[in-house]
């Protein structure tokens, strides 16, 4: 464990360190995986599919607000989308302008997440996003998060779609329409899934506020198994084909990524949790004080002894945290004072 | 000489000025009926917009049987029965701006409340370090 914590104080010190290079760092490559899935997935616009832009965009994001990932990522799905045909872009055009126009006008904090989201899914590790937004962010991120899973099932059925719309002849533009729109909205799994990612972010953050010990860490297991819970009942009701194992699974990699965030972003001990009560003139206080797991690193001290008075001066160097030391020193000192 | 309570209190509220502080600094600067206002024709103007790329995806979603049906079907009820989806779906979205932009306004000024205290805080911090050195001066 102790080496847990001393890993950790290393990694935060550096962080704190270098933040102002390793946050753009984290920017770049946030952006090059967000646009490099996009070219992989969809491709449809060749001259997009190309490294020097990839590279040059996400050198941009890097020094550019957050919002300028969400910016490039839509420009690109919708180039994509008008590569393979317009009527794809009109429907692109139609959910990105409902997500950025009337979800995110209402103040949506954490925004970066309706790329996130959709980064993960492709990934697939999506149940993660959930558990990590409820731990970190207010119940206000699943507009994003909810955003961010429309965005991938818009994708996913314009690339499903992409075989089908490609035989079609220009003309046929009502017919492509109804392939786009029908395959989003007759896909039961984005209702399912937007809802168990909201009901998940709620009941995280709700039991993680809870004054109870290692709440966070029953945040993150109870928020993973009512994911899993809900995306069964789904399944149940509209038969949307989850997998159970991949659910399970992804379910079990969203608790040890999320025990592994809550050990770097806190990293509480509960077996020397206080609990303390006072007044002032308007309130009584019932306060719980819970420490933090901290390591303090030995530090080696040099103790100069100047023994002038016995005409000789020595240096000595003392080990502080070692008590077997200070004996030592005892025996030393009265060994010196039998010889002088 | 560096005073340590200053100083913390001048990075807390150099941070929030920062980020959330030049926000709320924003709204703060609208009565609350104006700013309220103002979001919600904003929403309005949104809505319509998304409104208007819904419509024309409806319409072309089956364009052969709209244009086929366009001569049988009653225009005047047809247009009634848009406009009045077109007034729910803004008034929606209207009174559900109406709230979060209050709920919003509201927490910015809260938080402004303590950002002006924690800066009538370090004035008071100025005033005692300067009435300090006069009095050591003074003494001299």
């Amino acid at each position: 464990m102790t080496e847990l914590l001393e890993i950790r104080d290393k990694i935060k010190h550096f962080y704190s360190k270098y933040e102002v290079f390793i946050l753009p760092i984290i920017k770049l490559l946030l952006a090059f995986l967000v646009l490099n899935v996009l070219n992989s997935k969809m491709g449809y616009m060749t001259k997009l599919d190309n490294m020097a832009i990839v590279l040059i965009v996400a050198l941009m994001c890097s020094f550019l607000p957050n919002g300028s990932i969400i910016l490039f990522g839509v420009l690109f799905s919708l180039l994509h989308m008008y590569a393979l045909s317009l009527e794809a872009a009109a429907v692109g055009l139609c959910v990105y302008m409902v997500v950025l126009l009337l979800v995110f006008r209402l103040g949506a904090s954490d925004t970066i997440l309706v790329v996130i989201t959709p980064l993960l899914c492709s990934m697939k590790i999506p149940y993660v996003i959930p558990v990590l937004a409820g731990l970190f962010c207010t119940p206000s991120s699943a507009l994003p998060v909810g955003c961010g899973v429309l965005v991938y099932y818009l994708l996913r059925t314009t690339v499903a779609s992409s075989s089908a719309i490609n035989v079609m002849e220009d003309t046929e533009f009502s017919a492509k329409l109804r392939i786009l729109i029908d395959g989003i909205i007759r896909d039961k799994a984005l209702l399912v899934t937007i809802a168990a990612f909201a009901i998940t972010i709620f009941v995280v953050y709700m039991i993680r506020r809870m004054s109870i010990d290692y709440a966070w860490s029953i945040a993150i297991v109870a928020g993973a198994m009512v994911d899993v819970v809900i995306l069964l009942i789904g399944d149940l009701m509209y038969d949307i084909n989850i997998s159970l194992g991949g659910a399970l699974l992804g379910s079990i990699l969203a608790v040890l990524i999320a025990a592994v965030a809550d050990f770097f972003a806190r990293g509480l001990d509960y077996r020397r949790t206080e609990k303390v009560q006072f007044e002032d003139d308007e309130y009584y206080y019932y306060v719980k004080a819970v420490p933090k797991m901290t390591f303090v690193t030995p530090e080696r001290t040099v103790k100069k002894i100047n023994r002038s008075r016995y005409g000789r001066s020595e240096v000595r160097r003392v080990v502080a945290d070692n008590p077997a030391t200070d004996l030592e020193e005892q025996e030393l000192d009265s060994e010196l004072e039998e010889l002088f | 000489m560096l005073n340590e309570e200053r100083v913390i209190l001048m990075t807390h509220m150099a941070s929030y000025e920062k980020g959330e502080g030049r926000k709320n600094m924003k709204i703060a600067n609208y009565f609350r009926g104006d700013y309220v206002t103002v979001q919600v024709l904003k929403s309005i103007v949104c809505a319509t917009i998304c409104y208007a790329a819904f419509f024309a995806l409806y319409i072309f979603y089956d364009f052969e049987g709209f244009m086929q049906d366009l001569y049988k079907i009653d225009l005047f009820a047809f247009a009634k029965n848009v406009l009045r989806y077109y007034v729910i779906v803004v008034a929606v979205y209207a009174i559900l701006t109406y709230f979060v932009s209050t709920y919003h306004y509201v927490k910015a000024r809260k938080s402004l409340k303590v950002y002006y205290y924690n800066l009538k805080k370090l004035g008071a911090l100025y005033n005692e370090e300067r009435n300090e050195s006069l009095s050591v001066g003074g003494h001299k």
